[in-house]
């Protein structure tokens, strides 16, 4: 039934995600005579929920489609024998309505809500598996961090309505005034939700929680922190778009970047956990995501450096987000299946796997190069479209970047190796190779992750450049709510 | 298809893998040419170790924790100053969040003013 | 009701509420502690959207029957509605995981208790 729900909504957004690139932006108003009426009449601003769907918003619905259809399938056999299989379901569906309603809504207060479900699902699931003592420890330290950031976003959601009486993202970038408790909404909007993506130094309850979740949540997970990256864009972007102080924030964007990539990958070199370590991972290619909407974002007011570089890093940083969440989403699965047959997560206690787990080996392999940036896999795809645009920038990000892309390759080596290679271990004689509906669900993602490395350009061409010029283009989103007059 | 709007070097996977086929089978035609008395499943296959016993499988494996020793003695002071920060307290974690949050807040202010 | 209240009294009970639940959840080890620091610093961000759709002697903005004068704006009560109920479900969630820890590691301090770091 979740798995036939969930293909049925991957279906439904491919044919929207079609229809968005032909016709452009969606709006559907909730309650209203005709989905378009986004003004009622006789009021002179939108007071109704509307959904509004551009590029940017179907970009994120297409990757949460795949990979929450790919967790589920993968959950079929993973969570076999646990208690409770109705309510595991039932909050992965709800999980799955919280990224849509993060990354389709027009409206603050709705992303809010819609937030705070992703996260009660999120954490709820994590601590799912309570005969493990870590589990519950990586529930509270979600949920704890997520109540915190959700009501930092209201209290900023509480400041806009104080000051315009408006709580639509698009009518309220049509008023905004810039005034100094925007500047403190802005500061608080964009830290709870670096909060929620776990960038550094806001990123240690990110491996807490991944490493103990069950692996099908915590892809499902990392789709849910780049929802909140998405929100992050949307705030930037669109809220405050061509603002005078864009520079500053697009510098911090780019400061915390370069630094939850090094300091998310030097720690993962540390780790002896794969989970953990994946985890680090996790935060490290976020870093790569800022970095490339950072610099896209200092340059929003110079139209020059912004076509000639900006909107090449701003791809880059999209494509990445999209290609970070198959090769993540892969790498954690297969993580799942070493632990579903090994029963541990310790990489000192594994070894000579390879001989038992052909499929996982082969997949762990196809993730791990993707990761690695090794053509002629996706990773190096938007990889480079990072490297060569914010060399243009500033040298040094795109050196500190390289870097960090060697060290991923070292640490995913050590993986491969403790994990994997090396002779048969005594104690792994009985070893199999897991069962099927894990392995289907590991084969989605890695024909996804085949097909993107097979045709980038196709991809940047029809998914990450129309989410770019999405982004950027503040006043089609604008008019789309308050119409044509923008 | 390759990515375009770049202003050097466009990539094309399929010209890479096209290319890669073509080293392959060079390297196959090498291997072709190499030393014909290898036999498989005989005493050539076995692990040599000085003449030494080879020890068990369990002993061989070097295992995660003894990968990249160098590394990480080298930066030593750098890992244990992040270990030491990675409390994994809970309340450590808000500290974080409020420190980020005034100093973005000071540098916006900071630049409003200038 | 609030009449001859200054106007903002209100925020400054906001702050001084946002404020006491952050030291709380910054300095206080027990989990129970902090989730009931969180609980405070939801109700201090339900008070300030309260306070800000309040208007001088308004009445609750229900049309029937309606009294003739002022109302205060509906939008906020609905968001607080909402942001109340989602709280209690966050708080609901949270005391059931720190009733797991208690049982696996047999305490409640989040120094103590804690088996993932670094």
């Amino acid at each position: 039934m979740v798995v036939a729900s969930l293909a049925f909504v991957e279906f439904l957004v491919i044919i929207l995600a079609r229809d968005i690139y032909l016709n452009g932006l969606h709006i559907y108003t909730l309650g209203a005579s005709s989905p378009d009426l986004t003004i009622p009449e006789n009021y002179i601003v939108p007071v109704r929920i509307i959904l509004e769907v551009d590029s940017m918003s179907i970009f994120m619905a297409i990757i949460s489609a795949t990979v929450s259809l790919a967790a589920a399938i993968y959950s079929l056999s993973f969570m076999k024998g646990e208690t409770g299989q109705n309510r595991f379901y039932t909050l992965l569906l709800l999980l799955v309505a919280g990224m849509f309603g993060m990354v389709l809504t027009g409206d603050l207060f709705n992303l809010f809500v819609f937030l705070e479900i992703a996260s009660i699902a999120g954490a709820a699931l994590t601590a799912f598996r309570t005969k493990f003592a870590d589990t519950a420890e990586g529930g509270l330290k979600y949920i704890v961090i997520s109540t915190v950031a959700a009501l930092m976003v209201l209290f900023a959601i509480g400041i806009f309505y104080a000051q315009y009486n408006l709580i639509n993202i698009g009518a309220l970038a049509h008023v905004m005034q810039y005034t100094m408790l925007d500047k403190i909404a802005l500061v608080l909007l964009a830290i709870a939700f670096m909060m929620k993506l776990a960038s550094v130094p806001l990123h240690m309850w990110c491996p807490d929680t991944y490493s103990v979740a069950p692996a099908s949540i915590t892809i499902m997970l990392v789709v849910a922190s780049y929802a909140c990256l998405y929100a992050l864009f949307r705030t930037c972007f669109t809220l405050y778009g061509v603002s005078p102080d864009m520079v500053t924030v697009g510098w911090i964007v780019i400061t915390l970047g370069m630094l939850t990539m090094f300091v998310g990958v030097t720690m993962a070199v540390f780790q002896t956990d794969i989970k953990r370590l994946m985890a680090y991972h996790c935060i490290s290619q976020t870093g790569y995501m800022l970095l490339g909407i950072g610099v896209g974002l200092a340059v929003l007011n110079r139209p020059e450096a912004l076509n000639t570089y900006g909107i090449a890093a701003m791809d880059g940083g999209i494509f990445h987000i999209i290609n970070n969440a198959l090769y993540k989403g892969l790498l954690f699965l297969t993580a799942g299946a070493l632990f579903y047959r090994t029963g541990t997560r310790d990489l000192n206690r594994m070894g000579g796997l390879a001989h038992k787990m052909k499929w996982t080996t082969i997949f762990y392999i196809i993730g791990a190069l993707s990761i690695s940036g090794i053509p002629p896999f996706n990773g190096f795809a938007s990889k480079l479209l990072i490297y060569e645009s914010v060399y243009r920038f500033n040298p040094i990000l795109a050196i500190v970047a390289m870097i960090t892309s060697i060290l991923t390759l070292a640490s995913f080596t050590k993986a491969f190796y403790s994990a994997f290679m090396g002779a048969e271990l005594p104690e792994y004689q009985e070893v199999k190779e897991v069962p099927k509906s894990m392995i289907a669900g590991m084969a989605i993602l890695a024909a996804g992750i085949i097909f993107f490395s097979l045709f980038p350009g196709l991809v940047v061409e029809r998914l990450a450049h129309p989410a770019t010029e999405a982004l950027i283009n503040q006043g089609a989103y604008i008019s789309g709510i308050m119409g044509g007059g923008g | 298809m390759s990515i375009s709007g770049l202003s050097y070097s466009p990539w094309s996977p399929i010209f890479w893998l096209l290319a890669s086929v073509v080293v392959m089978i060079m390297a196959y035609f090498f291997r072709r040419r190499g030393q014909k008395k290898y036999k498989k499943d005989t005493e050539q296959t076995k692990i040599f170790l000085c003449g030494e016993e080879v020890p068990e499988a369990k002993q061989r494996h070097i295992r995660a924790h003894n990968v990249y020793w160098g590394f990480f003695e080298t930066m030593k002071e750098y890992y244990d100053a992040n270990i030491k920060a990675h409390t994994g307290i809970i309340n450590d974690y808000i500290i974080w969040f409020l420190v980020l949050i005034a100093i973005s807040a000071i540098i916006l202010f900071i630049v409003g003013i200038v | 009701m609030t009449q001859g209240i200054p106007f903002n009294v209100p925020f400054l009970a906001v702050a001084a509420l946002i404020g006491i639940a952050f030291y709380i959840i910054v300095s206080q080890r027990n989990l129970i502690k902090l989730v009931m620091g969180l609980s405070i610093l939801a109700s201090g961000v339900n008070l300030f959207l309260i306070t800000l759709g309040y208007r001088e002697g308004g009445v609750a903005p229900i049309y029937t029957h309606a009294p003739a004068g002022i109302m205060v704006l509906p939008v906020p009560q609905a968001l607080t509605l909402t942001s109340i109920v989602i709280a209690v479900a966050c708080l609901a969630l949270m005391l059931s995981m720190v009733v797991h820890i208690y049982r696996h590691t047999g305490s409640t301090d989040s120094e103590k208790s804690r088996i993932m770091k670094g």
